[in-house]
């Protein structure tokens, strides 16, 4: 379900019975149903075409590890969509995560967990200074997040052609190979073990969901943030801070871009200035498919998930019939759109039912 | 509103669960970059025939380097009458993309790859993750970064050996004396890096004679960004340059349209045959150019990649690196350059059967 700014209002209104119905008809006919319902059709489809999409070791555990990156580019996206802004250096922000975790187990010889550390609050430091900037100046988020795009893209290159020969940090501390490579089925309760097909790395694409969640479903700060997102004056007329929740929503944002900029070092193998550089469009692709606005005040963490999902698995899908460079991007718009068109028809017939 | 909580608990609880658990008591141990353990992978059947290989040339995107990958591995494909070849761009240089692109071609049964890894110091982790689900790999066009190389070995152009002869070529065309631009790719390839150290180590080697003005790098992504780039050095600074050397083939294709248009005395080295550049080597506006050799990295390497999966041959020095040739090409030899080019893969070839891999007497 999206968190709305105030997700509850109507459904506390009417009666035990009638909200639960609600609630059911809402599960199945909104977006992440929709989405979830089209990106099974799809693992069907393509499974059938080709039953090596099914393939654990080959096809879904490398594709689950993907969708696990990009979800965390996502919700790094959603972050600062909630609040009405956008992130255009959500790529280098992740990139300059990366670089300092790369820093820290080369030059400082740190262990994986105090790199990823480190890398969590450089990728926070610099999106606490774009939030800055734009509550500060006044400045438009576009703007900011564009030029601290291009600065970052600068600084990167400087450091990694001022500390390595490779234009790479290549140095893994021990942990990385495991995180990288293992799967549930490396994590046993007594004789019970997880799915071989699941990576490891999912799990903290899980932590962050539920922490993001959490602070929209739960917390006061995440529905202050959605208020702000909402509508900024009414928002700041109630008495909430909104310039504090404006830095506190591109903190978040460039926390988890370090997160997924570290994330996709381990599972690249090495740390270089190319990490982030593909992860603009999916940042907007993911929230906005699962139902998050673009204008703020509404986000949804789960439809997220789905929405990285569908774009990966008609990727993956498409690759293994064999479509060619020339026709994988028409067929992955075409693909989308009626995926999109599917999920929306879906719910007008569902309104009109109800009603 | 708790039962509605401890009902969407209660479904995500399932839900995870399923996810978790799918495989019941699988066992512990994925053995090392397999990205799990047990699951479909079963041993793959043995290949005693050239009829059970399928060969896959992956380059790291499109870029009309490769095109000749094509025709050379359907070339190999006959005369060595393979399963199955493809020829697979889909990398779209981003290595994440390139390694969804491997794993499916995998899962599809293509059991030998010859890869031109889009990140160099990434790739090892995908030779990798490849080898232990049974594939057999080849570096083909670019060795990874660093000393190791965890395919089976690399077929690939010296890079800096061909940067340091393209500035040679530069450096002789203008006189051995005067002002060098050098135009290159992404900054933050450690192929690119070793270009730059050719280049340095040649300008160096002329005790001051000639100084290096620039390295404009990051032009390689596209022809428009490398015309451009071109374009704004020759207005601003075209009147104090005497020689271009570019070692990426977008800059060398700009330049060399640049160069003739403007009219300035810049000696200009390229890279790669572009008809562009021969023709501009014909009519003079390019001083030389350095052709690679793609036809032998795509047909040696396919060659070799069917020995080792059959289990005729197995490499003497796994992960050896091979230099695939490259060849100054100027008004002298243009015509019959690729002759010399033909002659070294024909050498190659010998060069793996005699010393690269050892292999059971027939």
């Amino acid at each position: 379900m999206t968190l709305l700014a105030d997700p509850d209002s109507e459904t506390q209104r009417r009666p035990p019975a009638a909200r639960r119905g609600r609630w059911v008809l809402r599960a199945l006919t909104g977006q992440r149903a929709g989405l979830a319902v089209v990106v099974v059709v799809l693992v069907i489809v393509f499974g059938t075409l080709r039953p090596a999409f099914y393939d654990s070791r080959l096809v879904v555990f490398p594709l689950l590890r993907d969708i696990a990156t990009l979800t965390v580019v996502g919700l790094a996206q959603l972050a600062v969509l909630s609040i009405g802004h956008l992130n255009l250096a959500v790529g280098r922000m992740a990139a300059f995560g990366a670089l300092v975790s790369g820093f820290s187990y080369q030059v400082l010889g740190l262990s994986l967990v105090l790199g990823l550390l480190l890398g969590l609050l450089a990728g926070a430091a610099v999106g606490a200074l774009a939030g800055l900037i734009i509550t500060s100046t006044g400045v438009n988020s576009f703007v900011v997040t564009l030029g601290l795009d291009f600065a970052l893209l600068g600084l990167v290159t400087l450091v990694y052609g001022q500390f390595t020969t490779l234009a790479a940090f290549t140095v893994k501390p021990p942990g990385m190979e495991e995180l990288r490579s293992f799967s549930l089925a490396d994590l046993c309760a007594g004789d019970l073990c997880g799915s071989p097909a699941v990576p490891q790395l999912l799990l903290l694409t899980v932590v962050a969901m539920a922490g993001v969640g959490y602070l929209f479903a739960r917390a006061r700060t995440g529905r202050e943030m959605l208020l702000t997102g909402s509508n900024a004056t009414a928002a700041e007329l109630s008495g909430i801070p909104t310039k504090r929740r404006v830095i506190g929503a591109h903190t978040l944002s460039g926390l988890l871009s370090g997160l997924a900029g570290f994330m996709l070092a381990v599972t690249a193998g090495s740390f270089t200035a190319g990490i982030g550089s593909a992860f603009l469009i999916p940042s907007f692709l993911g929230p906005v498919l699962g139902g998050t606005a673009l204008t703020g005040g509404a986000v949804s963490v789960i439809g997220t998930f789905m929405g990285i999902s569908l774009t990966q698995v008609i990727q993956q899908g498409l690759t293994m019939l064999g479509v060619g460079l020339e026709s994988l991007n028409i067929y992955l718009g075409l693909i989308l759109l009626v995926a999109l068109s599917t999920v929306r028809i879906r719910q007008l017939f569902a309104r009109r039912r109800s009603s | 509103m708790n039962t509605t909580r401890a009902v969407r608990v209660g479904l995500s609880a399932l839900g995870i669960a399923a996810l978790v658990v799918t495989a019941g008591c699988s066992t512990r141990g994925s053995g090392g970059g397999t990205g799990g353990s047990g699951g479909s992978g079963a041993a793959a059947p043995a290949v005693t025939s050239a009829a059970q290989v399928k060969v896959a040339l992956v380059p790291g995107g499109a870029h009309p380097y490769f095109q000749p990958w094509k025709t050379a591995g359907e070339q190999a494909k006959t005369d060595l009458g393979l399963g199955g070849m493809t020829f697979d761009e889909t990398g779209q240089w981003d290595q994440a993309k390139q390694n969804a692109a491997t794993n499916s071609l995998a899962a599809q049964g293509y059991n030998a790859m010859g890869i031109f890894g889009v990140s160099p110091t990434d790739i090892n982790s995908t030779f990798s993750d490849l080898k232990s689900k049974g594939i057999t790999v080849a570096s083909l066009g670019s060795c990874p970064a660093g000393e190791a190389d965890q395919a089976s070995f690399c077929l690939s152009t010296d890079v800096q050996q061909a940067a340091e002869k393209a500035t040679q070529a530069a450096i002789d065309a203008m006189g051995g004396q005067g002002v060098l631009v050098h135009l290159t790719g992404n900054n933050v390839d450690s192929n690119t890096q070793r270009r730059i150290a050719g280049v340095k180590k040649v300008i160096d080697a002329t005790g001051g004679k000639v100084r290096l003005l620039t390295t404009v790098t990051d032009i390689d992504t596209d022809l428009q960004t490398a015309q451009k780039a071109v374009s704004d050095l020759l207005s601003a600074q075209g009147g104090q340059i005497n020689g271009i050397v570019s070692t990426a083939y977008n800059p060398a294709v700009a330049a060399a349209a640049a160069v003739k248009a403007s009219k300035l005395p810049i000696k200009d080295v390229a890279i790669d045959d572009d008809p562009t550049i021969l023709a501009g080597i014909r009519d003079g506006s390019v001083a030389a150019t350095v052709a690679q050799n793609p036809v032998g990295q795509a047909y040696v390497g396919t060659w070799a990649l069917t020995k080792l999966v059959t289990g005729q041959c197995t490499v003497a020095d796994p992960g050896v690196s091979i230099d695939s040739g490259s060849f100054v090409v100027d008004s002298k030899n243009v015509a019959t350059y690729d002759t010399q080019r033909q002659d070294k893969t024909k050498a190659l070839l010998e060069q793996f059967q005699n010393t690269v891999l050892r292999c059971k007497a027939q």
